[in-house]
């Protein structure tokens, strides 16, 4: 398992929003993470990403602890995510947004660009060259000097995408990519998805479009109230009673008459 | 005074030059890391003090001084660090604020060591003015004398101040540029846009803010040392937040996240700033002089206005920018 999480708990107030979560995604996988709403997916996925620190559990991550460690040091370990709401930095070109997500920039130190500027221009071309490739990959090489805050909903979320794969993740935390934007981008999206395993990066995806869980996903855990109340393939979850329960309600027993 | 006597003018580009270091300064922090910081004067304050205090009562070299009042302006920001980059937006502004006021208030407060309300002049005890910039007038001599040499006429003191004070805000501009296209300046602008991003994207976001914090400090401490050769003497007074809020005014008026409008914005300033003095004219001379005094503050509110409402993005700024949301 690329990632393990066991007994992971986080509290808001009096409200448990994750209470004991644990599974596991494989390397290379598409794990699917789904449930009602309110199930505490985003929660689970802001615990791992480090962006809320858990009150209990474990987050293993290439069999390291990460549980507790700051966003900023979990993207850099391997691990990134894509918001549900995409972020991407408006005022700056859509050029800007994908050059920022490479990795190992000299130049990002203080300084740098004024005591090894002949380091941090190569650097820079080939950071850009690549950002290049993938706006090429993800259709918006056209937009690339445009300001990103003129793009779409589901340009958004391709460009955040983008960026978040110019580090060269290990895995990816994709929260409802599927979400809110236009048919065609949403095929788009999903043929990326599918194209990253092929590339053996591991993706772990919220997502509430059953259709498209089912047919993308190697596997699938379902979550209620904080918990997982299954796991299995895309088969396997679909007959199972619990599942069914959570999402359509217990049926009411028969008045004996 | 007349309207186009040169040595007026020349004091205003002093001062102008002043201010877009001043403002510099708190680019770094605003523009680039968008950390809006209200208390940019405690910074100017806290080096111009501390210099003076070690000149007159330490008997340090003013050189020494100068770089110990950046230390120390550099300490200040830290100790702001602490509960400030906590913060967000808005919360950050109050706490500098507060920040601005406080370094303000000692210094009105602990006369033992800051010459309390009178100011820079009280530094050495009652009966005694203190003087604390004579090294920097002898300098200052000298360059004038050398520049009247080289150029064959009489210079004035504040000719060799502007040109030198314009001399380092270029430096300083050229500096700042090559950071803010490096690498560096895009996570700074990331930081900016949207930490949360910035830190899905591996940034350390509390670093750069860091960053940003301590160099505006520095730049700050700058400014505030050249504002205090320039007048001489100063107080508490001298350090209000209104100051603050001129670096604000530069940076909008040039235009926002220009780097380039600040030079421009810090001349407008301090052209209907200071300009307004001389409206002494018909028909405004029909005014006495202590309701035309009350009118220029009028007056400059009302161009500053007048010019939001006509030009948004300030003179340089790039609208479309300025219309999308964070």
């Amino acid at each position: 398992m690329l990632l393990e999480i066991r007994n992971l708990g986080k509290s808001f107030g009096g409200v448990a929003a994750v209470d004991g979560a644990s599974f596991g995604v494989a390397e290379g996988s598409i794990t699917a993470l789904i449930g009602p709403n309110g199930a505490g997916k985003t929660t689970v996925f802001n615990l791992v990403s480090g962006f809320i620190r858990p009150d209990r559990g474990t987050v293993r991550f290439e069999g390291r602890d990460i549980a507790g460690a700051r966003g900023d040091a979990v993207a850099r370990a391997g691990l990134v995510r894509a918001f549900q709401a995409p972020r991407v930095l408006t005022r700056m070109s859509v050029l800007e947004n994908v050059m920022l997500g490479a990795k190992d920039q000299p130049g990002e130190r203080f300084g740098m660009s004024l005591l090894a500027p002949a380091r941090v221009a190569r650097r820079e071309r080939d950071v850009q060259a690549r950002a290049h490739e993938m706006l090429a990959l993800i259709r918006l090489d056209h937009l690339a000097d445009d300001y990103a805050g003129t793009l779409s909903g589901g340009q958004r979320k391709l460009l955040e995408l983008g960026r978040a794969l110019m580090s060269e993740p290990r895995m990816i935390l994709l929260d409802e990519p599927m979400a809110g934007i236009a048919p065609v981008l949403g095929q788009q999206l999903l043929q990326h998805v599918q194209d990253l395993r092929a590339r053996h990066t591991t993706v772990c995806v919220i997502e509430h479009d059953m259709d498209v869980v089912m047919s993308i996903s190697d596997r699938v855990i379902v979550m209620d109230e904080g918990r997982v109340i299954a796991e299995g393939t895309p088969d396997e979850v679909q007959r199972d009673e619990r599942v069914i329960e959570a999402y359509l309600g217990r049926r009411a027993p028969m008045e004996a008459k | 005074m007349d309207f186009l006597n040169p040595a007026f003018w020349t004091f205003v580009a002093v001062i102008a030059g002043i201010y877009a270091i001043m403002a510099l300064g708190l680019y770094v922090q605003f523009s680039l890391a968008g950390l809006p910081n209200f208390g940019h004067v405690a910074f100017m304050a806290t080096a111009a003090y501390v210099m003076a205090i070690l000149v007159v009562r330490y008997h340090v070299p003013l050189a020494v001084a100068s770089i110990g009042a950046i230390v120390a302006a550099v300490i200040v920001g830290l100790l702001l660090a602490g509960p400030a980059l906590r913060l967000r937006a808005d919360y950050l502004a109050i706490a500098t604020i507060a920040g601005g006021e406080i370094v303000r208030y000692l210094a009105m407060n602990l006369p033992e060591l800051t010459g309390g309300p009178i100011g820079s002049m009280g530094l050495a005890g009652p009966g005694n003015i203190a003087m604390y910039n004579q090294d920097w007038l002898a300098l200052l001599n000298r360059l004038t004398a050398v520049l009247s040499e080289a150029s064959g006429r009489a210079v004035s003191r504040d000719f060799t101040m502007a040109l030198l004070v314009w001399t380092l805000a270029g430096l300083l501009m050229l500096v700042f540029r090559r950071m803010e296209r490096s690498p560096w300046g895009r996570v700074m602008k990331a930081v900016r846009e949207d930490e949360t991003a910035a830190a899905a994207a591996g940034k350390n976001v509390f670093s750069f803010k860091l960053q940003a914090l301590i160099l505006g400090a520095i730049v700050g401490a700058i400014s505030g040392l050249l504002l205090a050769w320039q007048i001489g003497i100063f107080s508490p007074e001298d350090f209000q937040p209104t100051l603050t809020f001129y670096a604000y005014l530069i940076l909008i008026l040039g235009g926002l996240n220009r780097l380039w409008a600040i030079p421009v914005g810090a001349v407008l300033f301090s052209v209907l700033f200071s300009g307004t003095r001389l409206l002494n004219f018909f028909p405004l001379s029909l005014i006495d002089s202590g309701n035309r005094a009350f009118l220029r503050l009028f007056l400059v509110g009302f161009l500053l206005v007048l010019f939001m409402a006509l030009r948004p993005q300030g003179l340089l700024g790039n609208r479309k920018e300025l219309l999308l949301e964070k």
